[in-house]
C-alpha cells in the first residue's frame, strides 16, 4: 500500500453537511434535496463507521444486489459512485486515478474503477472492507475490478456471474450465484441471511420502482417540473438504497413536489425552451455548471431512457430470491446490456416521441466502451425521428477531459441548431 | 513450405478455400471469438471462417464512426471490413458476449451489415458446474438454429468426425509447438503464427494435411531459430506476424505465447468419454479451455501462463495490450507480479491491433532484451 491521502469519506460527509446547512438557510431549496443530501451524509456515515461499531462492511461494484446486503445487515460501500461522489464534493479524485495509474492500470480503464483501485492502494483513502463482491454489470471493468481490489486491500472476495440474456437457463444460473454469495457472505460476516427482511425490502423496492414510473410520468409535463439533472439524484437511490424506507419516502416527497408544481403551473426551469434527452453521465466534476447552463438556456433533461425506464416486471415478495434476480433485469442501465436489439434501440425513439424531445446530449464518457459503442445505433435511430444529438466527449471523474469553456461551446453550439430545427 | 501459408493468407479474407466451398453450394459462417465452437459448424457442412480485422495496422475511420473511439481496433478493424463489403461472403456471424468490444461489435454487426445467420452465445466467466449447465444450454441452442438455418440436422455421428478432425488439428498444432522447446527451434514464433492464420480460413482437413507436412519437414531439418533470449508473447488478440516478426528481428526468441490465436485456440482437445454426449463433451472443453482474461478466477489464466514459461524456458514475457482491451489491461498489474514472484520480467506494450512492432515498440523490445541479456 502507497502512503499519503486523506481519508475520502469523511471529505464528502463533510461536504454533504455544509451543503445541508447551506440549504437550510436558502427560502426555495426543495425538502427532497435536504433528504437527499441527509441521506448520503447518514450512507457515508454508517461506511465510515462499519468498524468501530462493530458492522461487516462490503464494497460492491455497480448495479450488485445490494438488497442482498442490507438484508444481511451488511453495511454496503459502492465503489463506482463513491469515486464519483469524491469528483463531485472533494474534487480528490485525480489524486486517487493517478494512484491507479502508479499501480499499472492502463489510460482506458475507465476512471471510476482506476479511481477506487487507486483508492485502495492508497493508506487511510477509505475505510478497509471487509469483504469485496462484485458482478459483470454492466461492462468489462466491473466484471474485473473486483478481483484487483480484493488483492490490493487484502480483502476475500465473491464474483456474481450475470448472465448475458434472459433465457430461463440464464434466470435459474443467477439464482445460484445469488445463493453463492449469500453461502459466502455468511461465511466471511457470520450473520445469518434474514429472509423475511429480504422480502420486505424487496416489497419496498417494488414501491421503489413504481415511484420511479411515477416520477417519470410527471416529467412528461411541458413545462416539465423535475429539475434539469436531477436524474442523477434518482441514480443514486437505486444505487445506494434499494428496498430502504428512506428512499420511498424520499421518491414520495420529489413526486408531490413535482405534482405541486405542475398544479401550479411551474417549470425546473423559468422558460423552458429545449427538452433533452440525456444519454449516459454527465461528467461529475461539471455537475454544477451544467445545472447552471441549463437554467440559463431553458434546457431541461427530460427522459433517459437507459437510467430512468425501469424495465417491465413486478416483484414478489414471496419469491425474495427470484425477485432479486428479476429486479436484475428491470434495471434501467440493464437494458443496455445484452444484446441491443430492435426493440430496445426503438424505445429511445419511442421515449423522444412521449416526452416532447428536442434534442438528445450523449455524454461520451471516454472509459466507457460499451456505451460509446451506441453512438451511431442511437443517433441514426434519432435521426429517423428527426431528433438531432449532441456527442460530447467528457469523462465521468477526471477534469482534464472536458473544460467549462469547451463544454459551453458545444452547447451552444447545439442550443442553436436546436432552434434553427 | 511456409511459403504455401502465405499463400493462403494472401487473399485475406477470402482464400481460395472459402471461394471453392461458395461455389459448391455451401454455406459459410463466421465465428468471433474462442468461446465459439467451430466443431458444430463443421458438423453442419458449413465452413467455420474466423472473423478478425485488417492483417496490418489501418486506419480506421469507418470502424471508428460506427463503434467509437474508445472500442478496441480489433472490434473497429473487424467491422470496418464487414463495412466494406470484404465479410460479403459470409451466410451467417456467431459470437460470444465475450467481451464489451464484441458484444457491441455483434451488435452494429446485426445492425448495419445484416448477415443471414447471427447468434450470440451467452458465455459464463465462471468454471462451475452451474456454467457449464449454462454454457451447454447456449451450445445446445446454437446448434439447434443452425440446424434449422442449414436445414438439416447435425447428427452425433457429424459431431463426433469433427471432434476427431479438430483434435488432430489440436495434436499437429501441438507437435509443432513442442518443436519450439528446443534450444534452437526449426521455426520462427511469425511463421507459427502465419500457419496457424491460414488454418482460420481453410477446411481443417486441408490444413491438417499441409500442417502434417510442414512438420515432418521441420522434424527433419537442420534449420535453427538462435535469439538473445527465450520470449513469451502473451495478451491480446494478434494476427499480425510482422509484429512477432520484429521481435525477432532484434534477436528476440520467440518460443511459447498465450493468444486467442495461439495456444489459447488449440491447447485443449475435446474428451469424449463414454456417457457425455458430443455436444457436452464439446461445451465441457470450450468453457474449460485455456482461459481468456474474462474468466474468473485470473489465476486459472495465470497458472496456465507459468507452466508455458517452465515448458518453454522463457526468459522474458512481452505482454502486447490492445488499447481498450480492459479485460487484459485488468489482468496486468496482478500477472506481472505473479510472474516477479518466479522471476521472469514483464515488457508491457500499450499497442493497436494490427501493429508491425515497429518504432517505439522496437526501441522497447530491445531495452528488453538488454536487459534479460544482463541478467544471464
Amino acid at each position: 500500500m502507497m502512503d499519503g491521502s486523506s481519508n475520502k469519506i469523511e471529505a464528502i460527509i463533510r461536504a454533504c453537511s455544509v451543503i445541508t446547512r447551506m440549504n437550510k438557510a436558502l427560502p426555495d431549496v426543495p425538502e427532497s434535496k435536504n433528504m437527499y443530501y441527509k441521506m448520503l451524509t447518514d450512507y457515508f456515515t454508517r461506511v465510515q463507521r462499519a468498524k468501530e461499531e462493530g458492522n461487516f462492511l462490503a464494497a460492491h461494484t455497480v448495479f450488485f444486489p445490494t438488497e442482498i446486503l442490507y438484508a444481511m445487515d451488511i453495511v454496503p460501500m459502492h465503489t463506482e459512485t463513491t469515486t464519483w461522489m469524491i469528483a463531485l464534493f472533494t474534487g480528490e479524485a485525480t489524486e486517487l486515478v493517478t494512484a491507479g495509474a502508479e499501480i499499472g492500470l492502463a489510460s482506458e480503464i475507465c476512471t471510476p474503477h482506476r479511481g477506487i483501485a487507486g483508492a485502495f492502494s492508497l493508506k487511510n483513502a477509505l475505510p478497509q472492507p471487509d469483504a469485496i463482491v462484485w458482478s459483470n454489470l454492466i461492462c468489462d471493468n466491473t466484471a474485473k475490478s473486483g478481483e484487483l481490489i480484493a488483492e490490493l486491500s487484502g480483502s476475500p472476495g465473491y464474483f456474481l456471474d450475470h448472465p448475458f440474456q434472459e433465457s430461463q437457463q440464464e434466470r435459474k444460473y443467477l439464482i445460484g450465484e445469488l445463493k453463492g454469495m449469500i453461502d459466502f457472505l455468511e461465511h466471511q460476516s457470520g450473520k445469518k441471511m434474514n429472509w423475511d427482511k429480504l422480502s420486505e425490502i424487496v416489497a419496498f423496492m417494488d414501491r421503489q420502482i413504481e415511484l420511479f414510473r411515477e416520477i417519470c410520468e410527471l416529467r412528461k409535463a411541458v413545462p416539465t417540473p423535475f429539475s434539469p439533472l436531477g436524474f442523477m439524484d434518482l441514480l443514486t437511490m437505486d444505487y445506494f438504497f434499494p428496498g430502504q424506507p428512506e428512499a420511498i419516502e424520499y421518491l414520495e416527497t420529489v413526486r408531490d413536489e413535482l405534482k405541486a408544481k405542475i398544479a401550479a403551473g411551474k417549470g425546473a426551469v423559468d422558460n423552458e425552451r429545449f427538452r433533452l434527452m440525456s444519454l449516459f453521465v454527465p461528467p461529475m466534476y461539471l455537475m454544477g455548471f451544467l445545472e447552471k447552463l441549463s437554467h440559463e438556456y431553458g434546457a431541461v433533461s427530460v427522459t433517459e431512457p437507459f437510467f430512468t425506464h425501469w424495465g417491465e416486471g413486478k416483484l414478489d415478495p414471496n419469491k425474495p430470491l427470484e425477485s432479486v434476480a428479476q429486479k436484475a433485469y428491470m434495471i434501467p442501465e440493464v437494458q443496455m446490456y445484452g444484446p441491443m436489439n430492435d426493440t430496445k434501440i426503438q424505445r429511445v425513439a419511442d421515449l423522444a416521441e412521449e416526452y416532447k424531445v428536442d434534442g438528445a446530449v450523449y455524454y461520451a464518457d471516454t472509459g466507457c466502451r460499451h456505451t460509446c459503442a451506441l453512438i451511431k445505433l442511437v443517433k441514426d435511430t434519432l435521426s429517423d425521428v428527426d431528433i438531432p444529438m449532441l456527442t460530447l466527449d467528457s469523462d465521468v471523474v477526471d477534469p482534464t477531459m472536458t473544460s467549462e469553456e469547451e463544454t459551453r461551446e458545444k452547447f451552444e453550439g447545439f442550443f442553436e441548431l436546436l432552434e434553427d430545427y | 513450405m511456409i511459403e504455401k501459408f502465405r499463400e493462403i493468407n494472401s487473399s485475406f479474407p477470402q482464400t481460395s478455400y472459402v471461394k471453392e466451398h461458395k461455389s459448391s453450394g455451401k454455406k459459410v459462417i463466421g465465428w468471433l471469438c474462442t468461446y465459439v465452437p467451430e466443431e458444430i459448424i463443421h458438423a453442419a457442412g458449413a465452413l467455420p471462417v474466423r472473423i478478425t480485422g485488417y492483417q496490418q495496422e489501418q486506419e480506421l475511420d469507418d470502424g471508428t464512426a460506427y463503434l467509437y473511439v474508445n472500442n478496441c481496433s480489433f472490434s473497429r478493424s473487424c467491422l470496418q471490413l464487414a463495412l466494406r463489403g470484404e465479410y460479403d461472403f459470409l451466410d451467417g456471424v456467431v459470437g460470444g458476449s465475450t467481451c464489451d468490444g464484441v458484444r457491441r461489435l455483434f451488435d452494429l454487426w446485426r445492425k448495419y451489415i445484416g448477415t443471414d445467420f447471427h447468434q450470440i452465445l451467452s458465455i459464463p466467466r465462471k468454471f462451475t458446474e452451474s456454467a457449464h449447465e449454462l454454457y451447454l444450454s447456449q451450445v445446445t441452442q446454437f446448434k439447434q438454429h443452425l440446424e434449422e438455418f442449414i436445414g438439416a440436422p447435425i447428427t452425433d455421428e457429424a459431431l463426433v468426425k469433427s471432434i476427431e478432425l479438430y483434435n488432430e488439428t489440436r495434436a499437429l498444432l501441438k507437435q509443432l509447438y513442442d518443436l519450439r522447446k528446443s534450444d534452437n527451434p526449426p521455426i520462427t514464433g511469425s511463421e507459427v503464427l502465419e500457419v496457424l492464420e491460414a488454418g482460420f480460413r481453410m477446411p481443417k482437413e486441408a490444413f491438417n494435411q499441409l500442417l502434417g507436412e510442414l512438420i515432418d519437414v521441420l522434424s527433419k531439418s537442420n534449420a535453427e531459430n538462435k535469439g538473445r533470449a527465450r520470449l513469451a508473447v502473451v495478451g491480446s488478440v494478434l494476427t499480425n506476424a510482422e509484429f512477432i516478426k520484429s521481435i525477432e528481428e532484434q534477436g528476440g526468441l520467440v518460443v511459447t505465447d498465450e493468444l486467442c490465436t495461439s495456444t489459447r485456440y488449440w491447447s485443449d482437445p475435446v474428451v469424449l468419454d463414454e456417457g457425455k454426449t458430443p455436444l457436452e463433451a464439446i461445451a465441457r472443453r470450450y468453457l474449460n479451455n485455456f482461459p481468456c482474461a474474462r474468466m474468473y478466477p485470473s489465476d486459472e489464466r495465470f497458472d496456465r501462463i507459468i507452466q508455458l514459461i517452465r515448458d518453454f524456458r522463457v526468459e522474458g514475457v512481452v505482454s502486447q495490450i490492445i488499447r481498450y482491451c480492459v479485460p487484459y489491461a485488468h489482468d496486468l498489474p496482478l500477472l506481472i507480479k505473479k510472474l516477479d514472484a518466479i522471476n521472469v520480467p514483464v515488457l508491457a506494450l500499450d499497442v493497436e491491433y494490427g501493429s508491425s512492432g515497429s518504432g517505439q515498440i522496437a526501441t522497447r523490445v530491445q531495452a528488453f532484451l538488454e536487459m534479460l541479456e544482463a541478467r544471464k
